[in-house]
């Protein structure tokens, strides 16, 4: 299974590459399939990659199902 | 609270000289779905799953609304049928064309656009073809999808990249045979005959299952090798990444043609489902990289009582499955060109897996 883990973009970098953060923990990644990304954006990444923008309101629902399913 | 998710799974490779004496694999971490949607009302997960499953969100819904149906005893509509059927045909060839790109080739302009118009196409359709009876957006997205994939140096009619079409043949052309000779092994691979015993095996043993599936000893793959398997009699014992990736492409292609003409036979069991009375219910579906199972079981007021998940990761990537075989005792050229094509043959197991290898000699710590 990949988990969908919403990232958020702290740095736009050049070549269209970005940093983002993955629950506090900062990650470059390349940004070449996403067009019109802003710091402050939240994005869906894997392996290395942005894939797709989603609203900050998706990324917090989202996140909170993970923090459910990571509890021990 | 953190995340705790080990998201890649870690791939050890033993090496003695240049041969693979072993190889060791450590899982990612599989979330406890269940505890998640135990005594939810069946209805309200549906729009859960693409929060959770980003790649394969498609073949996830439909894996579960058609479980939740046979746990109902409900049959779908053979209009819904088909447009499910084509909803996961494109993301499927979405995840395909992705998966040659993000992982392998820096991408050049022409190709990042053309990835990026073939996801959006793709959305497109699945969206267009859940809500049904819109032939000509339908159309459109197909047709932006053709556009998408031509461009990226594969079409319909060729079924593999044509030669000099960057970035598709380039792809392939890296691809050097004698870096990585892999041993010939007995190939098996999983299909819709063995859905009723890995269902049965899914809903008795559970996690302890899906964490690990083995029927009867055999732990066969799934994805696009596997379905090729199943159309010709007679594939390469020692198939290697190049060959691997040209079938890939040659589903994309296949695909595509399919997508024109839905009267094209595809591959049996694309969506199945299973009634298994009292309530319970189980389907599978053939994504870009496997087959996918859900089987479910409901109380008399719609609520979850067990839900059960198994990604086709599971039986690639398994401690002792087919990727552990393939590579146990081949030999692969010196330095990085030899590490570079059990990377890539790795990556031709699965369009999105994401992994760590790592390489140690033998004997040493």
């Amino acid at each position: 299974m990949c988990l969908a883990i919403p990232a958020a973009v702290t740095k736009i970098l050049p070549d269209e590459m970005a940093v983002v953060s993955i629950d506090g923990v900062g990650k470059e990644i390349s940004v070449a399939l996403i067009e019109d990304l802003a710091v402050g954006d939240y994005v869906i990444i894997h392996v290395g990659y942005a894939l797709t923008k989603i609203d900050p309101e998706e990324a917090r629902r989202t996140l909170d199902l993970l923090r459910e399913l990571s509890v021990e | 609270m953190s995340l705790a998710f080990r998201s890649e799974i870690e791939i050890t490779v033993w090496l003695a000289g240049c041969s693979i004496v072993d190889v060791a694999i450590l899982p990612r971490s599989r979330p406890a779905v269940m505890r998640l949607f135990a005594g939810k009302p069946a209805s309200s997960v549906l729009s859960v799953l693409p929060r959770l499953f980003s790649l394969c969100a498609v073949a996830q819904q439909v894996a579960y609304l058609s479980a939740v149906e046979a746990a109902r005893g409900e049959d779908a509509a053979a209009e819904t049928v088909q447009r499910r059927v084509t909803a996961v045909v494109a993301e499927r060839l979405t995840e395909l064309v992705r998966g040659l790109f993000v992982r392998q080739l820096a991408f050049d302009g022409t190709g990042a656009e053309a990835v990026r118009a073939l996801m959006h196409a793709a959305t497109v359709l699945g969206g267009v073809a859940s809500e049904g009876a819109r032939e000509g957006a339908m159309r459109e997205a197909v047709s932006q999808i053709k556009s998408a994939v031509t461009a990226l140096g594969t079409t319909r009619e060729t079924q593999c990249p044509e030669p000099g079409r960057a970035p598709a043949a380039a792809h392939l052309a890296r691809f050097n045979a004698q870096a990585l000779s892999l041993p010939a092994i007995e190939q098996s691979f999983l299909s819709v005959a063995d859905d009723p015993d890995v269902i049965a095996r899914l809903l008795t043993e559970g996690a302890s299952f899906s964490g690990a599936p083995e029927l009867h000893g055999r732990i066969p793959e799934t994805g696009v090798w596997a379905r090729r398997g199943g159309r010709e009699q007679i594939l390469a014992l020692d198939a290697g990444p190049a060959e691997r990736l040209k079938a890939r492409l040659a589903e994309v292609a296949r695909l595509l043609a399919w997508l024109d003409d839905a009267e094209r036979d595809l591959e049996d069991g694309v969506i199945a489902s299973y009634s298994l009375g009292n309530q319970r219910g189980a389907a599978a579906v053939e994504c870009a990289r496997g087959r996918l199972y859900h089987a479910i079981e409901l109380d008399d007021e719609d609520r979850i009582v067990r839900f059960q998940l198994l990604a086709p990761t599971e039986w690639n990537f398994h401690a002792r499955g087919p990727l552990v075989q393939s590579l146990k005792g081949s030999r692969l050229a010196a330095g990085p060109r030899g590490q570079d094509a059990v990377r890539t043959f790795v990556g031709s197991f699965d369009p999105c897996v994401s992994f760590n290898l790592n390489f140690h000699e033998a004997g040493r710590a």
